[in-house]
């Protein structure tokens, strides 16, 4: 099976079957996943909402979401056939102010919008204090994850 | 059983307590509020710059394309003694698509990086000679503004040659685009570019130049896509305004840093800050880098 480690600020989604893993500090990945065509994405966002700073990049959950859901489609997936899971949005050392209460924002970010878009969430794991690594099966939708106590683990992630 | 008193000075507490919650609450409100507005007005104002961008292609890309085309055909027609002048046109051609090429690049890295699609392509990189080779790109504009190039290396070479460990295509972007706005920007008679490296791990690259400068409303402002400082219709220089951009993005992706150090009148000083990436070399493995604490052996399902 192809594999796959996602940047931050980076999505994917395509219709071969894929292991992507990455790492969750305060950031939010948000797995979609199709059961009748079997194709899934991800992406793995930083902060909640783009201001208008720099690139409208998937590094902010509003885009990265939005963009993924629309990759799905395009794919040809049906959007009643989506489901979700989120995953990460710990409490990591914060650093810098702005970056207060982050991973709390994320996750709150992504509920939101995938209520808004009427994507169910079937499952999660977020919040705590330590990173996480999720292995995302694009294929079968499974996620694997482990804790990680990372002692870089930064606001990047 | 024991039994709860309710003092008045209890209750006068509790009071004060509520309407300094309600307070608190309205003035973040408030502030939430006018982030709101902010927000709203750079969103406005992106989209026309969107609108803008569109139409400036015009004038940044086809036109080049046209003299690119012309010159060509000019070529063709040269007499077969006056290699002088063709050799003439064909430095104009070059320099028409060394500008074409690098514009596309940028906005090709902008849709790239927008989709998510960005991927660091880390390989051992030589930084002095990646610099040399951008500073060659540029030679002709350098030339044209009568400006030389000043390569200051503070890194201890040993053995000849200092490999760092990067990215080399973004890395080459990014300075393009500094050495780029440099040039344009420029007053004085030099540029200078010096290159450090931190403890023997960050990467620390400068691009000085001695031109108009940047305002502080400004230094906010020219990572945002699509800004131009100096946009007016007469503008001598060229651009989409995304270059600044994509150099914060791949920053971003590099876990990198950029500052801004400038005076109105006295000239700029960008310096970008490079780590040594992270190895992230086994991807099925769950055990990977040593500073990983595990602490729950076994792996949860979603």
């Amino acid at each position: 099976m192809k594999k796959l480690f996602l940047y931050p600020a980076a999505l994917y989604a395509e219709k071969e079957a894929t292991e992507i893993v990455t790492i969750l500090g305060s950031c939010v990945s948000v797995c979609l996943c199709d059961n009748v065509l079997n194709t899934g994405g991800i992406n793995h966002f930083m902060l909640p909402l783009w201001n208008g700073q720099g690139l409208a990049s998937p590094r902010y959950g509003n885009i990265a979401i939005e963009k993924l859901l629309e990759k799905m489609l395009y794919l040809g997936s049906d959007i009643k056939n989506i489901k979700a899971k989120v995953f990460g949005g710990a409490e990591v050392l914060e650093t810098e102010t702005i970056n207060f209460n982050i991973g709390k924002r994320n996750i709150e970010l992504a509920f939101n919008t995938l209520v808004e878009l009427k994507i169910p969430v079937i499952s999660s794991s977020v919040g705590g204090k330590f990173g996480r690594k999720i292995l995302f099966f694009s294929d079968t939708g499974e996620v694997r994850l482990k804790y990680v106590g990372k002692t870089n683990l930064n606001s990047n992630t | 059983m024991s039994e709860i008193k309710i003092t008045d000075e209890l209750l006068l507490n509790e009071l004060t307590k509520r309407f300094d919650e309600k307070e608190k609450a309205i003035n973040e409100l408030k502030s939430i509020t006018d982030e709101l507005k902010e927000v709203n007005a750079k969103l406005t104002a992106s989209e026309q710059l969107k609108s803008h961008f569109i139409a400036n292609i015009n004038n940044e890309i086809i036109n080049p394309f046209a003299s690119v085309l012309g010159l060509s055909r000019s070529i063709l027609e040269v007499k077969e003694n006056d290699w002088e002048k063709a050799k003439y046109m064909a430095r104009l051609i070059f320099v028409e698509a060394h500008n074409l090429d690098f514009q596309l690049k940028n906005i090709f890295a902008a849709a790239e990086i927008e989709a998510g699609r960005i991927y660091p392509q880390i390989s051992n990189v030589d930084i002095a000679n990646l610099i040399k080779g951008v500073l060659e790109d540029f030679e002709n504009d350098f030339k044209s503004k009568k400006l030389t190039p000043e390569i200051i290396n503070n890194v201890n070479i040993e053995q000849g040659k200092f490999i760092f460990h990067t990215d080399p295509e973004k890395l080459k972007l990014i300075l393009s685009n500094l050495i780029s706005n440099a040039i344009k920007f420029s007053k004085g008679a030099k540029v200078v570019i010096t290159f450090s490296q931190q403890e023997n791990s960050t990467l620390v690259i400068s691009v000085r130049d001695f031109g108009i400068g940047i305002s502080e409303h400004n230094k906010e402002i020219i990572f945002d896509r699509f800004t131009r400082i100096d946009t007016g219709i007469n503008s001598l220089n060229r651009g989409h305004g995304l270059g600044l951009s994509v150099v914060k993005a791949f920053l971003e992706l590099f876990g990198g840093d950029i500052k801004i150090e400038s005076k109105i009148g006295e000239g700029s000083l960008f310096t970008i800050f490079v780590p040594i990436p992270d190895e992230i070399t086994d991807i099925d493995g769950y055990s990977s880098e040593g500073n990983e604490v595990f602490f729950m052996d076994e792996t949860e399902l979603f």
